[in-house]
C-alpha cells in the first residue's frame, strides 16, 4: 500500500516468495531426481544417471502407452476444435434461442467434477456395451477438451471486428466461406493455442481414462496404477518428460500469440 | 434469407446430449429407479444408515476447508505481491503460476512423493536443522494430502485474484492517502474490500474442485484418506455397488452446481 513502511513491504515479498516457492519447488526437485543413480528417492541424487530413461524408453508397455496417448489426444483434440470451433462461432454469431443455455451445457465437462463425468460415462458405456472401447475413450477425451477450446476461441472471435465478416457477406460470401477464408486466416494463432491446450489436456487426462479405457493404456494412467502400487523411480522420469512437453509446448503458445499481441487476453 | 446459425452448434450439440446429458441423466436414473418399485430412495436410506459413507463426508468436507483456507493465506498474499511488481518481474511471477497451472495434476502430486518422503528434500532439511532425528511422515496421511490438493489449487484462485487486483485504479489507493488516511486503513477499508468479490469467487472455485478430488488423495493418501472420489472408486471398480455410486454422485453433483451458481454469481460481480 501507499506509504508502507519497508517492514511491511519486505514481510509482503516474503510472503510473495515463498508463495512461489511453494507453487515450483516440487517440479524444481522432480527433475534432478529423475537423473539419480539411486533406486530411492533420495534427494539430493548420490551420483547422475539416464537408467531411469533407458528404463522407460525400454520398456515396450511405457511405449505402448505413449503411442496410444498420443493418438488418442491427436484425434480428440482435432475432433475438439472442430466441433468446439464451429459451436463457439454460432454461439457469438448466431441469432437462435437458447444460446446461453446451450453455452452453459457445453462448458459443463469443466464445472462437473471429472469423477461424476467419469462415472456417467463408465455406466452409460457399459450400458451400450462400449465400455474399454477406444471409439469411447476418444469421445469422452473429445467432450473433456471442448470447454478449453470454446473458452479461447469465444475470446477470440469476440474480439474480431464483425465489420469484416460483414464485408465478406456484402460481397455475396456465404457464411462457411467467410468462416474458411476470413476468420481462419486471422483467428490462426487463437486456434493454435486452443488445439495446443486440447492437445495438453488429453495428454494428461487421468481420471476418466482410468475408469473408461479398460485394456489402454496412456502414459497418465500407466503412471497412476504405478503410483498407487509402489513408488518407482521410473515414473520421476516421466515426470520429467512430461513436464518438458508442458513447457515446450506452453512456450509454443507464447510465442505465436505474443507475436500475434494476443497473449495478454488468453492467459489472464 | 441467413441462417440463424444453430447449424454451427448442432454437431457438438449431438455429441454433448448423446455423449454427456444421457449418461449423466442415466446415473441418475440409476439412482432413483429400481425395477421392482419405481421410483425408491432406499439408496440413500442406506446411504444414511452406514457411518463410513458419514466419515468420509466429514473427512472430505475437513480437508477441503483446511486445503481452501491455505490456498487463502499463501494466495493472497502471493497475489497481492505479484500487482505491486514491475513489468519484468511481474511477467516472470505470472509465468511461475501459469505453468504448474498447465503441468498435469498427476505430476505435480507425485513432486510431493519426491520432496515429502522418508529421504526427500523436506525431511533431510529437517534432519540436518536438528530438528527431528527420525524421519516425519509426511505421506499416506491428511497432513500430505491437505498440501498436495493446497499446492494443486493455488493457481486456481491467484490468477483471478490477481486479474482483479491489477484492475483497481491506483488513485483509488491515492486518493485514501492523501485524505491522510494509514496504510493499513487503506488496505482494510479501500483495497481489500474491492477485492473481496473476486476472494469469494476464487474460493467458492477451490472449494468446489475440492470437494470432487480424486488423484491427488489417491496417490498422497495411499488409500488411508478417502474422499468422496476415492470412495465412489471403490464402489465402482471395486465392489459394484453401482445404484449405491449413482446416489453418491447425485448429492456431489448437486452441491457442486449449488457451489457453482453462487461462484458465477460472485464472479459476475467481481468482473462488473
Amino acid at each position: 500500500m501507499i506509504g508502507s513502511s519497508a517492514w511491511t513491504r519486505r514481510a509482503l515479498a516474503a510472503a510473495g516468495i515463498l508463495g512461489l516457492v511453494f507453487l515450483t519447488v516440487p517440479l524444481l526437485i522432480v527433475i534432478p531426481m529423475s537423473f539419480s543413480s539411486a533406486k530411492a528417492l533420495t534427494f539430493p541424487p548420490p551420483s547422475l544417471s539416464l537408467r531411469w530413461y533407458e528404463t522407460f524408453f525400454g520398456d515396450p508397455r511405457w511405449m505402448d502407452a505413449m503411442w496410444t496417448s498420443t493418438v488418442v489426444a491427436a484425434l480428440s483434440s482435432m475432433a475438439a476444435l472442430l466441433l468446439g470451433g464451429l459451436a463457439a462461432y454460432g454461439l457469438r454469431r448466431g441469432t437462435f434461442r437458447g444460446r446461453d443455455w446451450a453455452e452453459g451445457n457445453f462448458m459443463g465437462p469443466l464445472i462437473v467434477p471429472t469423477i461424476i463425468v467419469a462415472i456417467a460415462l463408465y455406466l452409460g458405456l457399459a450400458r451400450i456395451g462400449l465400455l474399454g472401447s477406444f471409439a469411447g475413450l476418444v469421445v469422452a477425451h473429445t467432450l473433456l477438451n471442448v470447454p478449453l477450446v470454446m473458452m479461447v476461441l469465444g475470446v477470440a472471435i469476440r474480439e474480431f471486428d464483425i465489420r469484416i465478416e460483414q464485408v465478406a457477406w456484402s460481397l455475396g460470401a456465404s457464411w462457411w466461406h467467410t468462416v474458411r477464408r476470413v476468420m481462419l486466416p486471422n483467428l490462426a494463432p487463437s486456434v493454435f493455442a486452443a488445439w495446443i491446450f486440447a492437445f495438453i489436456g488429453s495428454f494428461d487426462e487421468v481420471i476418466v481414462t482410468s475408469f473408461i479405457a479398460g485394456k489402454y493404456d496412456t502414459v497418465p494412467k500407466k503412471m497412476f496404477n504405478e503410483l498407487i502400487l509402489e513408488v518407482n523411480p521410473t515414473i520421476t522420469a516421466v515426470a520429467t518428460l512430461l513436464i518438458a512437453f508442458t513447457v515446450v509446448a506452453l512456450a509454443a503458445v507464447a510465442l505465436i500469440l505474443g507475436r500475434a499481441g494476443k497473449l495478454k487476453q488468453t492467459i489472464v | 434469407m441467413r441462417s440463424n446459425g444453430f447449424g454451427f452448434i448442432a454437431p457438438l450439440l449431438v455429441l454433448m446430449v448423446v455423449a454427456f446429458n444421457l449418461p449423466i441423466l442415466y446415473m441418475l436414473g440409476l439412482a432413483f429407479w429400481s425395477k421392482e418399485q419405481g421410483f425408491t430412495l432406499e439408496n440413500y436410506e442406506g446411504l444414511v444408515e452406514a457411518p463410513v459413507y458419514l466419515r468420509v463426508l466429514g473427512n472430505t468436507m475437513r480437508i477441503a476447508l483446511i486445503a481452501t483456507l491455505a490456498n487463502v493465506i499463501i494466495g493472497y498474499p502471493l497475489a497481492h505481491w505479484m500487482r505491486g511488481l514491475q513489468n519484468r518481474a511481474r511477467l516472470i511471477a505470472i509465468a511461475l503460476v501459469v505453468l504448474p497451472f498447465w503441468i498435469s495434476i498427476l505430476v505435480r502430486t507425485y513432486a510431493w512423493i519426491v520432496v515429502l518422503g522418508n529421504g526427500g528434500l523436506v525431511n533431510r532439511a529437517l534432519q540436518w536443522l536438528g530438528l527431528t532425528d527420525a524421519p516425519v511422515s509426511f505421506l499416506y496421511n491428511e497432513l500430505g494430502v491437505t498440501i498436495g490438493m493446497a499446492n494443486v489449487l493455488l493457481p486456481f484462485l491467484v490468477l483471478p485474484l490477481f486479474a482483479a487486483m491489477i484492475r483497481i485504479d491506483d488513485r483509488l489507493l491515492q486518493a485514501a492517502a492523501s485524505l491522510g488516511a494509514r496504510p493499513s486503513t487503506i488496505f482494510w477499508k479501500v483495497y481489500f474490500p474491492l477485492t473481496l468479490p473476486a476472494l469469494a469467487a476464487g474460493t467458492l472455485l477451490v472449494f468446489i474442485l475440492c470437494l470432487g478430488f480424486y488423484v491427488t488423495p489417491a496417490v498422497l493418501g495411499g488409500g488411508r484418506v478417502p474422499m468422496i472420489s476415492n470412495l465412489l472408486d471403490t464402489l465402482i471398480n471395486q465392489i459394484p455397488r453401482w445404484e449405491q455410486a449413482s446416489a453418491i454422485s447425485t448429492i456431489l453433483l448437486i452441491v457442486t452446481l449449488l457451489i457453482f451458481a453462487a461462484y458465477r454469481y460472485l464472479d459476475r460481480r467481481a468482473s462488473a
